[in-house]
């Protein structure tokens, strides 16, 4: 008995500080890296598709560029936004369960209706009303396996008349409008989910989902900007540097947004101090300096607010070549801060003891259920996804009625 | 192909979620696990497959009277017949089933008072005492453990 119990402290006791419950006292935090990676894989999907409806909805013309673009990185990271929670889950072979027997009333399980509307009532078909007319010259004009790809999404419609695209467009205009509400929707739940949860003072908080929603918008923008411009690259094409101006200037106006809402509760909190600050305060000094500190506010804030900023300002006076190289580097920053911040949300919530008057820690390991390894291929997926989405759909080669990026006819 | 004139696309579309609907409905039915919601908002069967997973320790009263009927008519006089005998005499040993000579442990009064002691969360229509008030804690002395009205 006394052994065992030497063993098990001192298995755990490195992991602690102050007084802890004993069933918080285990070694790893019921949720880990993969939790992490759940937000922030929706927050992509959800940001992405609001910087496609900046072309949409309010006809940003300097994007368009980029508008089927990020619309397929929004389908490619929303058909892996489930992957880390079922695997997290253990049995993800059993996720069909999920939707045969559909549950109404357990806040997670709305998840599935959220991510069901969006991904068939608002992605699938706005891209298929966008891309309805490509398909069906595309399946008269390539052969083979490709050729049949593009005939069975046409579903069997041919129509390309003027009236039937007019209406394409009205209809896809219109799903745009019904897509804004519902990627807040989608990642405003994923905050309401953390938000909700009253009896964990740093996640029981009204504004969480807009904060998730901001930091959602900031990141999806970011990613755009990333994928843009390595595939730019990757195909050794010029940079479209209007369409990156415009972009930065909206992740700059997001970022600012985005920046003073956090500020503003940290603010709220740090004043009204209530029950549990302290532990927070010594918790965020602590066990979180890295990611809160350096990650979030340093990295993925401050310094691309900066640089975006005097950008902002300053746009003449920076050569191209620079300009194009600092948007680059603040994309890479704002996507690493805000996976930083997703990880303070939901693994700073369990670092504390519910005394509150302890705090945990954990060491992320590289292999297991858990591990950084298995995150870094759930969080691959999705480019995977993307490169094949690419290859089908925004291919150099054929010519598109939409708004592709390097359109063959302009170099 | 016009239903009331509407544009093919719709048409297609509705077409589709249709068969998407449709086909839920079928994988639904062909899917749902036989037993699920027989008890609730799960799969009835896991119960009797977890239960089966574990073998059974308690012999059960039946079992017990199938030797000793006649305390087992005594229990069901007195206001204890709704325990059982292993509640007790803790679980019957493999031993005593095989054979009757290698006795149980007599339980002691302790037994007793991890039911009757007085505590607030018991519910009040049921009989406690404060033991260290209580006469003294030999229980047997004055109650007989089969039939707790009785004195001996
Ligand atoms: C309320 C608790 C209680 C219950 C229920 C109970 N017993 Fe007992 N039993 C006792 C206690 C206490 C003794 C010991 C009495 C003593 O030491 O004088 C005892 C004694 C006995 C004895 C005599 C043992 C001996 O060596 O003299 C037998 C046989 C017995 N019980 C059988 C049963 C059976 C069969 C049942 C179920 C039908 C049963 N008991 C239910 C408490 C209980
Ligand atoms: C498993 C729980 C349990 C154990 C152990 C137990 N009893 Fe009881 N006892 C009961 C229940 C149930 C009743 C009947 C409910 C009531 O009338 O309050 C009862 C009733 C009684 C009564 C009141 C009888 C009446 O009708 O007024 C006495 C006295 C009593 N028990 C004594 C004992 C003694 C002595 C022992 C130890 C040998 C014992 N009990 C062990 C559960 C238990
Ligand atoms: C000296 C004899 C004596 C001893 C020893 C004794 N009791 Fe009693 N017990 C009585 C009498 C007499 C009553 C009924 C009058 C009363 O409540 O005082 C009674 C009543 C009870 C009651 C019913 C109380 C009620 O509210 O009606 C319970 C239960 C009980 N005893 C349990 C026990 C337990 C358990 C022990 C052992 C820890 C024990 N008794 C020891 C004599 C005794």
């Amino acid at each position: 008995m006394t052994l065992q119990l030497t063993s098990i402290l001192a298995e755990v006791a490195p992991h602690f500080d102050g007084y802890v419950y004993p069933n918080e006292a285990g070694t790893h935090p019921l949720w880990g890296v993969l939790i992490v990676l759940y937000p922030y894989i929706t927050g992509l999907v959800a940001g992405a598709f609001i910087m496609a409806s900046l072309v949409r909805v309010f006809r940003v013309k300097a994007l368009e560029p980029v508008y089927r673009l990020s619309l397929l990185t929004a389908l490619a990271f929303l058909l892996c936004a489930t992957l880390p929670l079922l695997c997290h889950l253990g049995h993800p072979e059993r996720s069909y369960q999920i939707m045969i027997t559909p549950h109404l009333t357990s806040p997670m399980a709305i998840f599935g209706f959220v991510y069901a509307w969006y991904l068939m009532a608002v992605l699938l078909l706005e891209l298929w009303f966008d891309f309805r007319e490509d398909f069906v010259k595309w399946g008269q004009t390539e052969p083979g396996l490709r050729g049949f790809i593009y005939r069975t999404l046409t579903v069997g419609v041919t129509d390309v008349s003027d009236k039937a695209l007019a209406l394409d467009h009205k209809l896809s205009w219109i799903i745009s409008i019904i897509g804004i509400p519902s990627a807040f929707l989608l990642h405003g739940y994923v905050g309401f989910i953390f938000g909700s949860i009253k009896a964990n003072p740093w996640w029981g908080n009204a504004i969480m989902p807009i904060i998730f929603i901001l930091s959602a918008m900031v990141s999806g923008i970011a990613l755009c900007i990333f994928i843009y411009m390595v595939l730019s690259w990757l195909r050794r094409r010029a940079l479209d540097v209007r369409c990156l101006d415009v972009m930065g200037m909206f992740l700059f106006y997001a970022l600012v947004i985005d920046a003073t809402v956090e500020a503003l509760d940290l603010i709220h909190r740090t004043y009204s101090a209530q029950e549990g600050f302290y532990v927070m305060e010594f918790m965020a000094q602590e066990r979180l300096f890295f990611t809160l500190t350096i990650g979030q506010m340093l990295i993925g804030t401050l310094l691309p607010l900066l640089v975006l900023g005097t950008l902002q300002v300053a746009r003449k006076f920076v050569p191209n070549g620079i300009r194009i190289g600092l948007y680059f580097t603040c994309a890479v920053c704002i996507l690493l801060g805000v996976l930083a911040m997703r990880w303070n949300v939901v693994m700073g919530g369990q670092f504390f003891s519910k005394s509150l008057r302890g705090v945990m820690s954990y060491k992320l390991e590289f292999a297991g259920a858990e591990g950084w390894f298995l995150g870094i291929i759930l969080l691959s997926l999705p480019f995977i996804i993307l490169t094949v989405l690419i290859k089908l759909f925004l291919s150099e080669r054929m010519p598109t009625s939409g708004h592709v990026p390097h359109r063959m006819d302009n170099p | 192909m016009r239903f009331f004139n509407l544009p093919p696309q719709i048409v297609r579309l509705i077409l589709l979620i249709f068969a998407i609907l449709v086909s839920y409905l079928v994988a639904r039915t062909l899917l749902t696990p036989d037993t699920f919601r027989d008890y609730g908002f799960f799969r009835g069967a896991a119960l009797s497959e977890h239960i089966s997973q574990h073998k059974p320790v308690f012999a059960g009263k039946a079992a017990c009277g199938e030797r000793h009927p006649d305390v087992l008519k005594t229990l069901a006089k007195g206001s204890h017949k709704n325990l059982s005998c292993e509640a007790c005499h803790g679980v019957v040993s493999q031993e005593h089933l095989k054979d009757p000579a290698n006795k149980m442990l007599k339980p002691t009064p302790q037994i007793c008072v991890r039911c009757h002691e007085a505590s607030p969360s018991r519910p009040a229509w049921f009989k406690q005492i404060i033991v260290k008030d209580h006469y003294s804690d030999t229980c047997f002395e004055c109650h007989l453990p089969h039939q707790p009205n009785e004195a001996p």
